[in-house]
């Protein structure tokens, strides 16, 4: 915020349709972000009428700012829990005390408008792991209800559509069209990151990101200011909904985007059909919206929570939850991370987050006994207060001129070696509604049940083992590998819909289609079946550019 | 935003005081154009904190980051930040930062029969203080390393790292755009 003015960007289009609630639409989308940003632009283009209702705001890049404090500490783009509070618990014996424990965006672009943009596409493996690998007692780790080739074609679409900047290398899966624009140039942390990798046998390639690296789609490159991780891009180099999908959905005429639209219901009627939403606007008014079907893009936290909000007769347990795992396999992502101290400046606060990976890992050696596997890159996200918090190792003073100088010779040297793992899908895991605290308006609030495996809690260690060696095959002066412990916490929010075609043990089927609503679609990071190697995002769109053209193709053809 | 790091450096405090402090409720500092005119004020009169308490604060703060040779919590302006983010997003901490005062005040009144005040001690004295408390359970040393950090970095808007001499200390800097080269490394191939 403080040395720069924004630059004078033309506004993108903002809505130019009013449809009226009583106008039966032919779908209403809930909520902006990664997945409803894709699904709100097929289904315009396709020519049907469209509302998107969000319940945060419409920002523009001027709404932006450069500020850690705002950013982090306090909520700034994201769910605010002063007014919509988190309860968790480790197993379901406890009961849950009020702490944060999702962070998302909350606003026009969802989650995409601050997330870092590392975009990694699964592989075969991420979709038939527990057949080929066997899967696991006490947890739910089964096969995708499609596969890597199915959703090819869909990757390749995101790639085109938002903009990813790549380059093909050994390890990168199979692609039907190149990346649409080369990488980012390597920073310090990506040479130092090809230097250990090639000292313990592995590769280092560019970082696919969906952040533009040169002019595309009237959109300019990114201009590496480096704060990615949490903000706002002011330039719209960053492939968020907010600039891609949105304005083109708005562009059509067709598509009604309603921000500070806080949906509460999902109405059906006696014969069990969606018939619209219930939301509240911004002055916490009630508005009844109809439509022919109801797509939820909420995210794997707020999906969830709708559901089970959407009780009624009909359905007791909660909308599209006769299985009764809506909420269930929450997964996160897990992280097996080290820090490492370098001789010359590395200035890792400068630039896009990554711009160098490795992938050898990312399936294990099966002599280990681990199951998953992970993938590497080098980063320097921790911003001025929090390098004074924890930038140091654990043993560096923690205050007076020792300290001091720490932090100034540290700064500018310091890396995290980020390892990206997966991590198992375990029924008691869990969204659900807490029993007592209530939201500003009422509505029970998101309760996080949430362990990590014995399984997983090994792999995380075993990465953070590697991201040491890493950082001394690097040539870091002194390098420590980061605690492992069970989260509490997390920006990625995976699992609680998932899909299968097996009505009784999944909640969507492999179009994305509620197994128990017809006209209910459920399209998002909460209908992943594994949780992937660390980056959802790339495969949650290519997910909703797939259930886009089957709903298009259900509506024409009259199957809904 | 990286959970690890994240949880890693709230986590490395030891002390849940201070992550009361950052995600305490938040609007009223954003409000219009309050931000611009706060960093005009060093000069002026505080907003909460007594003269005595900010001299403590400014004196304690000092320990934590000092002025041994280039600009430390003092020159920052620190002791502003507090007293500026108590009068704003972080009002529900004002009890938590008197105690905090009385604490400094109480263990500088044993290390130093007759001294009131924590400013009054040696630098010395001062550390010894602070030494205890960082080995004390329960003190208010997490609470001070907190406010003292987050007003050394955080944007100068806040009313503290006055003339950027916190982020000048790290070799930081916000500009709107870099390109490599970088850093060294990426110089050096
Ligand atoms: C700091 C950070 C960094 C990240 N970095 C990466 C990364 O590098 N790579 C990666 O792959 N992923 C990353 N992620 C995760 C990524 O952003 C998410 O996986 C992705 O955005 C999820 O997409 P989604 O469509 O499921 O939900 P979201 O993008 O979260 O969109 C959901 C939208 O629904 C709205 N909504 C929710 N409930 C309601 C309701 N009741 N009524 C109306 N609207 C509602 C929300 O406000 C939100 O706008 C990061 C996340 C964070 C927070
Ligand atoms: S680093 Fe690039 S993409 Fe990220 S916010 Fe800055 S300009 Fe935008």
């Amino acid at each position: 915020m403080s040395d720069h003015t924004h630059p004078p960007l033309t506004p993108l289009q903002t809505t130019t349709v009013k449809y009226k609630p009583e106008d039966e639409v032919d779908f209403v989308v809930v909520g902006s972000g990664a997945a409803g940003g894709v699904v709100a632009k097929e289904l315009s283009t396709a020519g049907f009428r469209v509302v998107v209702l969000e319940q945060g705001p419409w920002r523009t890049e001027r709404d932006f700012v450069h500020d850690e404090l705002a950013v982090f500490d306090r909520s700034l783009l994201t769910n605010d829990y002063s007014k919509s509070p988190n309860t968790f618990r480790k197993t379901e014996k406890e009961k849950a005390k009020v702490q944060p424990a999702v962070a998302y965006g909350r606003g026009v672009g969802g989650t995409s408008v601050h997330f870092s943009a590392n975009f990694w596409r699964f592989r075969e493996i991420d979709f038939n792991e527990a057949s080929r690998k066997g899967t696991l007692a006490g947890t739910g780790f089964a096969d995708w209800p499609i596969t890597y080739q199915e959703l090819e074609p869909y990757y390749t679409k995101v790639d085109w559509e938002v903009g990813v900047a790549g380059a093909p290398g050994p390890f990168d899966p199979p692609r039907s069209r190149p990346y649409p624009m080369p990488p980012h140039p390597p920073k310090s942390t990506g040479v130092l990151l090809e230097r250990g990798a090639k000292k313990l046998g592995w590769t280092a390639f560019p970082a696919p990101m969906a952040i533009v690296s040169k002019q595309y789609d009237g959109r300019s490159a990114c201009a590496q200011c480096g704060f990615c991780l949490g903000f706002g891009c002011e330039v719209r180099a960053k492939s968020s909904s907010l600039v891609t999908t949105i304005p083109k959905a708005v562009a059509t005429k067709r598509c009604e985007v309603r921000p500070n639209s806080y949906v509460r219901k999902v109405e059906t009627d006696t014969r069990g059909r969606v018939t619209g939403v219930k939301y509240f606007d911004a002055t916490k008014k009630e508005i009844y919206q109809r439509a022919k079907a109801v797509v939820v893009c909420a995210n794997g936290a707020e999906t969830p929570r709708l559901l089970l909000n959407s009780k009624s007769n009909l359905f007791p347990n909660g909308l599209a939850n006769s299985s009764g795992v809506v909420g269930k396999y929450l997964m996160f992502n897990g992280a097996g991370n080290a820090m490492g101290q370098f001789e010359h400046e590395v200035n890792g606060f400068k630039g896009i987050v990554a711009t160098r990976v490795v992938w050898d890992l990312y399936e294990l050696d099966p002599k280990l006994g681990l199951v998953g596997g992970g993938g590497f890159d080098y980063r320097f996200d921790v911003t001025p207060i929090g390098f004074g918090f924890g930038g140091l190792p654990p043993d560096a003073p923690k205050w007076g001129s020792a300290y001091k100088r720490e932090l100034q010779k540290q700064y500018n040297r310091t890396i995290v070696a980020y390892g990206h793992t997966s991590s198992l899908p375990v029924a008691t895991n869990s969204i659900s509604l807490d029993p007592e605290v209530k939201d500003d308006w009422g509505l029970p609030v998101i309760r996080m049940t949430y362990q990590d495996h014995p399984q997983d809690l090994k792999l995380y260690k075993y990465f953070a083992d590697r991201s040491k060696q890493l950082l001394e095959a690097s040539g870091a002066v002194h390098a420590w590998a980061l605690p492992t412990d069970s989260q509490e916490f997390s920006v990625h929010l995976l699992g609680t819909c998932r899909m299968g075609n097996d009505p009784k043990t999944s909640v969507v089927d492999k179009n994305n289609r509620a197994h128990d609503v017809k006209n209910l679609f459920v399209v998002d990071g909460s209908s992943l079946v594994t949780s992937g190697r660390g980056q959802p995002t790339m495969t949650i769109q290519a997910l909703a550019f797939r259930a886009a053209d089957q709903i298009v193709g259900f509506a024409k053809r009259h199957e809904i | 935003m990286s959970t690890l790091s994240r949880r890693n450096f709230v986590a490395a405090l030891g002390a849940g005081a201070a992550t009361v402090w950052l995600t305490a409720e938040a609007r009223d500092l954003l409000a219009a154009g309050k931000r611009a005119a706060v960093a005009a004020q060093a000069q002026a009169p505080f907003k909460i904190l007594t003269a005595d308490q900010a001299a403590d604060l400014d004196a304690a703060a000092s320990r934590i980051v000092p002025s041994d040779g280039t600009p430390g919590a003092h020159e920052a302006n620190v002791v502003r930040f507090i007293d500026e983010s108590l009068a704003g997003f972080g009002k529900d901490q004002r009890d938590d930062v008197n105690k905090l005062v009385a604490e400094l005040r109480r263990l500088a009144g044993e290390r130093h029969k007759g001294a009131k005040s924590f400013a009054a001690l040696t630098p010395g004295d001062q550390d010894a203080v602070i030494a205890t408390m960082e080995k004390t359970k329960g003190s208010h040393f997490g609470l001070l390393r907190a406010v003292t950090v987050t007003g050394m970095f955080a944007n100068p808007e806040y009313g503290g790292n006055a003339n950027k001499n916190g982020w000048k200390l790290l070799g930081f800097d916000d500009h709107f755009s870099w390109a490599a080269p970088f850093g060294w490394y990426d110089r050096n191939v």
